[in-house]
């Protein structure tokens, strides 16, 4: 017979009455068709080594009494299929004290809750039977289904660094599920504001770690949340009015301060015998603050032999107004901008920042659609999206690429990432450049606190986070850090300088043209 | 010994949809309440209920009443059922649902925008309330709720170890802090039973792991009467893997669809026992086909039957049953392609502690609701009404609680008593050497799975109990705890587990050998048919000068005459 196949189970240990701190051990438990990580922790526990600690009790997605750190991301240990082919390294969940093993106190979070008021509050009971129409109650419904499992709470960026004042994502979606509720008559978009709705940087680690229920909870609760706090005049916070203000009155999020990326190229860059033909929409950043960022992806461009039109008129994506809540301007300007790229009469929309790109893919037709307007008749692409799946490999412009022999390690932007997918491209063309050393770190899509308005409106918050990112990063001692986000390039160079580090932040698109350029960045 | 002594006016043991809603009702009054859980609140057993609710609003059939909804429970019941229980939770049922709704429930709805009401098994009229496939955990997140809005102190993950009683009245219970380790007393004049059920004692069954039985266990230890213990009911279909999940319940929606079943050869073996109804015959026969196949050698490597959708349109199962198409998906099962794995498996405890209509017991100061609680559901449980049932006595149980607390003479303790407790559970922790829980456990499981399960007979009933009553007595002086550590030891609450086991299996197994008739969910192969003129009686446990005594009592017919009286 065929010697069982066995998986490595490296576990954390700790007895708070008698360890002074946790000590991992690893067990290696015989594999078996559709075997769970629950089903590993079973055997472990009846067969290796009953002072073990976990906890469970349904077995089946539907308590959550079982969430843990698998492999770094909170998970519900019944409902994760064992990979043979994989090594699982198990920890307690993350943020919360630790009673035992893998076994956590969730105190710290059920009492952030329960200050929340979190129950129906009407002030008297109507006649029965009360009526409410399906259409009334879906959202609240949807948001009812959280089986309080704290994972989303265990991987919140913001709960981490926000310590005492943010109540985590579960929160937020107990608030907004009363919100929602027609019946509720309890002010919860305030107790929102005051409960730090604004601390939540939008990294969307909450909705793909809520594998029980698949809840959103970014933006169904936080920005639903926002958007009525701005209708109410609660929000956004004062670091956010200076950004609307300047969308109303200029069209863009930052005011000039040197020549636009606009003004520095023409309307159309031309090359010989071009491939294909995009309008780069540079987004406010590029275009008002970081233009070199700008110039290098339209130098990589015109390299892969892409016809690149310069949008001189566009205006804000409005990114901002959508994360923080202001959505009656965000319209005009989706508006604005749509109208007049369909004058241009270009169908591939190329961008860098992916708070745009995912801007502009995810919210643009909504409101459009709110609107009653025609859908855009372009296809939005992320930058690294474009020149590998779309463009394709087979024609990306190796060939001239130059050594760069660097160590170079990459930050995953979560609007790239989590809200567009795209997580594979940049690291391809990052492996692309010859003699670089590029290292990946397991918590690379960790956020870096810039997105959701924090960066703005909660300036200390999104530093700590930010903070904890760069330690993550500069671990490795990379001579650069990667990136692909004007926003996270500007955070990341802050934390950088911050920390005293010569460390060069880079984006994916500095770096091939710096590779094409032949440029020595030692 | 020194141990904590901790006081409080009503203490409500469990935190399921019968424990909560008790302790809501007892909150009413100006009392000092306490709930204690094994697990965590909010994550008890009843969330894991997807049908539904039972209550005759008739929002989609007019025609529905509570008569009518009492005839269907007490013919499902095959007339085991105490008809005054019936009554009361018939007519009860729909307020309850309302007091959900005013808590902050949120059901599912009509298109005119009442509460929708979907068809079970075996009723008259539609009259499931239901919360999409989350009625459970809809009722259980809104008791939730409600606890905190009225602050009601919950104590999480603390084991009940026994009952405290003193001149035949309850005084509190003997408590293990799961977190600490610590052994603790609760003084209280009232005590409510809403511990659940006790699935755990079959080796597939659909219950969480909390549902070992230990309410029965501590009842019984405390002389209180229970009823009906050999009235068990097994679903036809759970999902036969992964490992530890096996057993979860797989909707009979999956046949209502067209799902059908096949064994290891590929026969739809239906046809060999009801050609007729083939998959959707009753819930009984189907599982005791199903069994059959297994037991004869046709059944898979996971000792299951294959359940198949795949031949059904894609768009069907993607329409009518996401969830399944989820689940399963999740374990990398795509039923779009393949077939389920499906085995029979252990559901439902229709017996249970003897309560009156005010939900008291035989120990003045006990009261019960809930699952622990028997004679609601007679030989058999519709779908819906256990969760009805359970926010019915559960309202009855603490207002009776609080009532008596308020007038009752304060406890005093019976040190004595206490210190023999604190011995019989701290003995596995300090003995060196001996049998493991876990693995005594399983075999408990293996042997009611085989003997007490499904099909019943004099020589294997007999052999369980002799099984049973092996192990009690190796296990009081042999079982050992190899983890030393107090805090969070789930293998020493394992230890304490499996004796309420043996208990509550020992009153299932000898209940089920007295009766000598096929009634209900209790089928013997020896005796297959019903027998009115000898059976139609309910059976009661009881422990009378330390041993289990069964008794013989008249069923309490009120509204409902059985069809052959
Ligand atoms: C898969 C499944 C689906 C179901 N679907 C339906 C349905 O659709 N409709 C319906 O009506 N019924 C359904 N049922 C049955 C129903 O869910 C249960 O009967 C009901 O929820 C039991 O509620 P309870 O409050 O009595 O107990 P539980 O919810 O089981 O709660 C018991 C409580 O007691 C605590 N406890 C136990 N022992 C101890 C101890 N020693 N010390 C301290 N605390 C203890 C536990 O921690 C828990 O808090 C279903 C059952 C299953 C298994
Ligand atoms: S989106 Fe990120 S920061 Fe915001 S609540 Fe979710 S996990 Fe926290
Ligand atoms: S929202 Fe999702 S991840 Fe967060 S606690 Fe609820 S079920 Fe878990
Ligand atoms: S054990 Fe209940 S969710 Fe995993």
């Amino acid at each position: 017979m065929a010697k069982k196949q066995k998986v490595q189970f490296r576990i954390q240990r700790f007895n708070p009455d008698i360890d002074d701190e946790p000590t991992y051990v690893t067990f290696k438990v015989p594999y078996s068709d559709r075997q769970g990580v629950l089903d590993a922790l079973h055997y472990i526990f009846q067969n290796l080594d009953s002072t073990l600690a976990y906890r469970w009790n349904c077995r089946t997605g539907q308590c959550g009494s079982c969430a843990i750190d698998i492999n770094g991301i909170p998970g519900l240990a019944c409902r994760t299929v064992v990979d043979p082919s994989k090594q699982y390294t198990l920890e307690p969940l993350f943020n919360f004290p630790i009673i035992r093993d893998l076994v956590v106190d969730l105190g710290p979070g059920f009492r952030r809750l329960e200050k929340l008021r979190p129950y129906l509050e009407r002030t008297s009971a109507p006649d029965r039977p009360e009526k409410l129409t399906r259409e009334e109650i879906s959202a609240a419904m949807e948001l009812r289904s959280c089986i309080e499992c704290f994972s989303c709470y265990a991987a919140c960026p913001a709960v981490a660094s926000a310590k005492q004042e943010f109540p985590g994502p579960i929160a937020m979606r107990e608030l907004a599920s009363f919100e929602f509720d027609p019946r509720d008559q309890g002010d919860r978009v305030q107790l929102a504001v005051t409960s730090g709705l604004y601390d939540c940087t939008s990294c969307g680690i909450c909705k793909e770690v809520c594998i029980p229920k698949h809840i959103d909870t970014r933006r169904t609760a936080v920005e639903g949340l926002r958007a009525l706090a701005v209708e109410r005049g609660m929000g956004p916070l004062e670091g956010h009015q200076g950004f609307i203000k300047q969308i109303e009155s200029t069209g863009y999020a930052v005011d000039v301060k040197s020549t636009p990326l606009t003004d520095q190229l023409p309307d159309v860059i031309d090359v010989d015998d071009p491939v294909d033909e995009v309008l780069f929409y540079p987004g406010c950043l590029i275009n008002l603050r970081i233009q070199q960022v700008g110039l290098n992806v339209v130098e990589v461009l015109k390299r892969n032999k892409v016809r690149v039109h310069i949008p001189k008129d566009f205006v804000c994506c409005t990114s901002v107004a959508f994360r923080t809540g202001a959505r009656a301007i965000a319209s005009e300007m989706v508006i604005q901008n749509t109208d007049y790229f369909r004058k241009l009469g270009v169908n591939k929309v190329v961008g860098l920042c992916p708070g745009c790109m995912s801007t502009i893919k995810q919210d643009w037709p909504i409101i459009l659609h709110e609107k009653d307007k025609p859908p855009y008749d372009f296809e939005p692409f992320d930058i690294n999206e474009y020149l590998v799946d779309q463009l394709g490999f087979e024609r990306f412009n190796q060939q001239d690429l130059k050594p760069l022999p660097i160590r170079v390690v990459y930050h995953d932007p979560c609007h790239l990432n989590r809200h567009q997918g795209i997580s594979e491209e940049p690291r391809k063309l990052l492996r692309m450049i010859p003699k670089i050393e590029f290292i990946d770190v397991e918590d690379s899509d960790r956020c870096c606190g810039a997105g959701g308005g924090v960066r703005a409106g909660r300036r200390e918050l999104s530093q700590e986070i930010a903070r904890i990112k760069y330690e993550i990063l500069s671990e490795v001692k990379p001579d650069v850090i990667a990136t692909s986000c004007s926003f996270c390039f500007i955070q990341l160079v802050d934390v950088v300088k911050n920390s005293n580090s010569d460390i060069r932040v880079m984006n994916i698109t500095d770096l091939l043209a710096a590779s094409y350029r032949g440029e020595s960045l030692k | 010994m020194t141990f904590e002594i901790i006081d409080t006016d009503v203490l409500v043991v469990g935190a399921g949809g019968a424990g909560c809603r008790a302790a809501i009702a007892s909150s009413e009054a100006d009392l000092d309440i306490t709930v204690i859980t094994k697990d965590i609140l909010g994550k008890a057993h009843t969330v894991m209920a997807e049908g539904g609710i039972n209550a005759a609003l008739a929002n989609l059939d007019p025609d529905d009443l509570c008569e009518i909804h009492g005839r269907d429970t007490c013919s499902a019941g095959a007339f085991l059922n105490n008809q005054n229980l019936v009554e009361i939770l018939v007519e009860d049922a729909p307020k309850r649902v309302y007091d959900l709704e005013n808590f902050g429930a949120i059901f599912s709805r009509t298109p005119d925008g009442l509460i929708m009401q979907r068809p079970f098994g075996h009723q008259t009229y539609r009259r499931t309330c239901y919360a999409g496939d989350r009625t459970g955990h809809e009722v259980l997140a809104t008791l939730t709720e409600e606890l905190r809005r009225r602050e009601i102190n919950i104590i999480d993950e603390v084991f009940a170890t026994s009952l405290l009683t003193k001149e035949t009245r309850v005084v509190g219970i003997s408590v293990v802090d799961i977190r600490t380790g610590n052994f603790k007393v609760f003084r209280a004049p009232s005590v409510i039973m809403a511990a659940g059920g006790a699935g755990r004692i079959y080796d597939v069954t659909t219950n969480a792991q909390a549902d070992v039985g230990s309410g029965y266990a501590l009842a019984y230890k405390a002389g209180v009467e229970l009823i009906d213990m050999e009235q068990f009911q097994f679903h036809p279909t759970g999902a036969a893997i992964p490992p530890a999940a096996r057993g979860r319940l797989v909707t009979e929606g999956v046949r209502g669809e067209g799902g059908i079943l096949l064994n290891k050869v590929g026969e739809r073996f239906m046809i060999r026992y009801n050609p007729r109804s083939m998959e959707l015959a009753g819930r009984d026969e189907v599982a005791r086909s199903i069994a059959t196949e297994i037991r004869e050698g046709r059944g898979t490597e996971n000792e299951a039957v294959y359940l198949d959708v795949s031949f059904l349109p894609t768009k069907i199962i993607e329409e009518r049953l996401p969830t399944m198409l989820e689940d399963f998906l999740d374990i990398g099962i795509d039923i779009r392609n393949e077939p389920m794995e499906v085995t029979p498996t252990a559901h439902h405890v229709m017996g249970g502690i003897k309560i009156d209509a005010s939900a008291a017991t035989n120990l003045p100061g006990l009261y019960a609701a809930g699952e622990v609680a028997g004679g609601v559901h007679g030989g058999n449980r519709l779908g819906g009404n256990a969760l009805a049932a359970g926010q019915v006595f559960g309202k009855i149980a603490g207002g009776s609680a609080a009532k008596y607390a308020a007038t009752a003479q304060s406890p005093s303790l019976n040190r004595r008593a206490i210190n023999e407790e604190y011995e019989r559970v701290m003995a596995p922790l300090q003995r060196e050497d001996g049998l493991s829980p876990s693995m005594e456990t399983k075999q408990l499981q293996r042997v009611m799975w085989d003997r007490a399960g499904l099909f019943r007979n004099e020589q294997d009933l007999n052999a369980a109990l002799q099984f049973i009553n092996d192990h009690q007595k190796q296990i009081t002086s042999q079982l050992a705890v190899r983890n030393k550590a107090t805090r969070y030891n789930t293998e020493w609450i394992n230890a304490l587990e499996l004796q309420d086991m043996l208990l509550v299996a020992e009153m299932f197994v000898r209940s089920a050998l007295l009766r000598k008739e096929s009634r209900g969910a209790h089928y013997r192969t020896d005796y297959p048919s019903l027998d009115n003129k000898n059976w139609f009686t309910n059976i009661m446990v009881a422990k009378h000068n330390g041993k289990m005594t069964l008794q013989n009592t008249s069923v309490v017919v009120t509204k409902w005459p059985p069809p052959w009286t």
